[in-house]
């Protein structure tokens, strides 16, 4: 019987995850994406709280909570601002390629790096038909010196040695924001990975941006409900009318899947099951379009209130559609599954019987 | 295939020039600093030289009674101007949404005194449009802002009082039409349309609202307090209105705004189509796998744009022909939106991660698009005229 219970300690973390960022953060959406980054109040508080560090191995200088407590708090806190999550949050989506990494020692000095505050890292994935000129986008704060790129299934770590180009992106401004070109980095090392490990290190990362994106959407949804039960047109609240209440009970169950696939994939990271790689690219897949869903319909119920800065309805909707672009973007994560679904049994079905 | 006549290929040609020139670097830069371009920006004395380009590019300035209207070509140009920035198009001096509420509405003195104006191609000049207000949006019947008669003396004087929002140009507007109503208990026959010329006193900018996208033309709210306007600036006057022509009136002016939409809509899809277009070609290799996926979205997002622009220009005849388009007028406001969010989104997934940068231009019409589906009556109220009118479902 799977349980869908948070345990106790795990309930209290997130209990803290909320209140920081319900006190902390949402008061101050807008002042920190002017600023380029999450208000110091608020960063020296996370100094304190395991964000980074829960999904890290203790041998790395984590707590080691799993990848299941660290999607819940991702997405507690998302769903207050998640436009400072890729800058706070360090190793963040690259945790899975770091635990991976076979050389221990360099995997030690990235590891600590991130978590003690002075290095940022990102990830990428490179087509390789296709090729890369450099990173398009990483957090800009703290400075950027670890990019963890995958080409096929090689990972290779580049360390940042020269500028870096300030850079505007979709969202997630209060991370701030840069590129860099592969001429301005020093690879550091380069190790081709089983490809059950390489879909592994890539499912990791695109847990990270599913677990935000829940929180976006679910976000995006109690706003939508909030305005539009209040707001009358023809006579009763927006909400009321059928066709508008059919689109938010459809969006409040694609929110609600959304959830479930992600909490399970990031399940079977910590239960150590060998397809937690497939699921996590598939709970991506379907994450991105329920968050699109839910950000879409968040801007169109509250009209052109949901197209003006004074709501985060349209802050919302940049970001969920941020977050379906990482990692490689559709493409990488389509391949991913498709070479991968013939080999993944069913799930509940594969303990049964053959047919 | 669509024939085009030779001087509307010779005026699309033009606008190309100017996009390329003119129109899309503003537009860039207006979503760059978040500020529309200023009043006395070069290129709208350019357009203003020019005369008639100027309406024609936001399809507004002909009469539906004259013998030459060539709305299809209007609409063609919309489209076109939207492919280089729509709201940069949108910012074009010229009578705006005002226009077409003075020709279907206005008196001939009306007409002579308001839109002349914009025969003097020395000055850029502005006009605009307020229906929405704060607390009726897609509900515009609820409008509130009051109208009252004053004085029957020397036609008649009128004060009014009320707060609209959302209305694109009125910072800069020479004047604008303002809906109004005499008793919010009639309904749509207490409706009542004003010009409101810049300057009058109780006439007051509050706020210009700061955007998502669609940054290249202001969108304002003002506030009327006791603003006192002579019964010669309600616009048809006193019989009109009598006749109960008020709400339809209003509406009769969304039936040829709502196609005009769409063909933004088709020449904002073109643009994402078209930046990814030039990706593919320079950075897919020619037997690759990406290519190949690349061109299979890509034919889809053709297929959903010509579609669309099928729907406007068939919206468009009707209305030329003298037909009843109000289905038609939304069935194409209600496609398009969609078919041109899932355009430029199709066109991110197509760049990938590369697609976050704001200097890809598809960053931005992401952004942008978004309003399409919202002005002019947003999805939902198209599905409400179209399920009543089809359904013959009783007004609410």
């Amino acid at each position: 019987m799977r349980d869908f219970a948070l345990s106790p300690e795990l309930e209290e973390l997130r209990a803290a995850a909320d209140r920081l960022a319900r006190s902390e953060l949402e008061p101050n959406v807008r002042e920190a994406e002017a600023a380029g980054r999450w208000p110091d109040a608020v960063l020296a508080v996370l100094d304190g709280f395991p964000l980074g560090g829960l999904d890290v191995p203790v041998s790395l200088g984590g707590v080691e909570a799993g990848c299941f407590a660290k999607a819940v708090v991702l997405e507690t806190i998302a769903r207050a601002d998640a436009s400072g999550l890729p800058g706070a949050d360090r190793p963040g989506p690259t945790a899975g390629a770091v635990a991976a990494c076979p050389d221990a020692a360099l995997a030690a000095e990235v590891a600590g790096s991130c978590l003690d505050g002075s290095a940022q890292s990102a990830f990428t994935v490179i087509d390789p038909d296709v090729g890369s000129k450099g990173l398009d986008w990483a957090p800009g704060w703290p400075a950027l010196r670890w990019i963890w790129a995958m080409e096929g299934d090689e990972l290779r770590l580049h360390e940042v040695t020269g500028g870096t180009e300030p850079i505007v992106s979709l969202a997630f401004q209060a991370s701030g924001g840069v590129a860099v070109p592969w001429s301005a980095t020093t690879l550091r090392g380069s190790w081709v990975l089983p490809a059950r490990e390489a879909l592994e290190v890539r499912g990791r990362a695109r847990l990270w941006g599913a677990a935000v994106a829940v929180g976006i959407a679910q976000a995006a949804l109690d706003e939508t409900i909030e305005y539009t039960s209040d707001r009358v047109v023809f006579g009763k609240p927006v909400a009321h009318h059928q066709a508008n209440a059919f689109d938010l009970a459809h969006t409040a169950a694609r929110v609600h899947a959304a959830r479930l696939v992600v909490r399970d994939a990031a399940g079977s990271f910590d239960r150590g099951e060998p397809d937690a790689g497939f699921w996590a690219t598939q709970a991506w897949l379907e994450v991105r379009e329920a968050a699109f869903n839910a950000t879409n319909v968040g801007i169109q119920l509250l009209g052109g209130h949901g197209f003006i800065v004074d709501h985060l309805a349209e802050k919302r909707f940049r970001e969920a559609r941020h977050l379906a672009m990482a990692v490689g973007g559709l493409d990488a994560a389509e391949f991913d599954v498709a070479a991968t679904v013939l080999d993944v049994p069913d799930a509940l079905l594969a303990s049964l019987e053959q047919r | 295939m669509i024939e085009l006549d030779k001087r509307t290929q010779e005026m699309l040609e033009e606008v190309r020039a100017l996009g390329r020139t003119h129109i899309r670097p503003m537009g860039l830069e207006a979503d760059r600093t978040a500020m529309p371009p200023p009043v006395d920006h070069e290129f709208y004395l350019i357009c203003t030289r020019q005369g008639g380009l100027v309406s024609k590019m936001i399809g507004a300035d002909e009469s539906p009674n004259a013998l030459d209207w060539k709305p299809v070509r209007n609409f063609l140009i919309g489209e076109e101007c939207a492919y280089w920035d729509r709201g940069v198009a949108l910012s074009l001096p010229g009578p705006g949404l005002g226009g077409p509420a003075l020709r279907n509405t206005g008196t001939p003195e009306q007409r002579q005194r308001f839109l002349s104006i914009f025969e003097d191609h020395s000055k850029a000049r502005w006009g605009a449009m307020a229906m929405t207000e704060p607390e009726a949006g897609s509900d515009v019947a609820r409008i509130k802002t009051r109208a009252r008669k004053v004085s029957d003396e020397h036609g008649g004087e009128w004060v009014l009082n009320g707060q609209k929002m959302f209305c694109s140009n009125s910072a800069r507007a020479d004047w604008v039409v303002v809906w109004a109503t005499i008793d919010p208990e009639l309904g749509r026959g207490g409706h009542r349309a004003f010009v409101v010329e810049r300057g009058t006193p109780g006439f007051e900018i509050i706020k210009i609202e700061h955007k998502m996208g669609s940054r290249g033309y202001e969108t304002a709210s003002f506030v009327l307090e006791d603003c006192r306007l002579s019964g010669d600036n309600l616009l048809g006057g006193e019989g009109f209105y009598e006749a109960r022509k008020g709400f339809k009136a209003s509406m009769a002016t969304f039936n040829m705004t709502r196609p005009l939409h769409t063909a933004h809509g088709v020449g904002m899809g073109r643009a994402a189509h078209d930046y990814a277009l030039d990706f593919v070609r320079d950075e897919y290799p020619a037997q690759g796998r990406r290519r190949q996926r690349a061109l299979e979205r890509l034919a889809r997002i053709r297929r959903g744009l010509h579609t669309a622009r099928l729907m406007y220009l068939n919206a468009v005849w009707l209305a030329k022909t003298g037909q009843s388009n109000v289905l038609e007028a939304s069935f194409a406001k209600m496609y398009s939106p969609p078919v041109v969010l899932e355009a430029v989104a199709t066109a991110l997934d197509i760049l990938g991660e590369a697609g976050v940068r704001n200097d890809k231009m598809l960053e931005k019409l992401y952004r942008d698009v978004k309003i399409l589906d919202i002005g002019e009556g947003t999805q939902q109220v198209q599905r409400h005229v179209v399920a009543r009118q089809m359904l013959q479902m009783p007004s609410t």
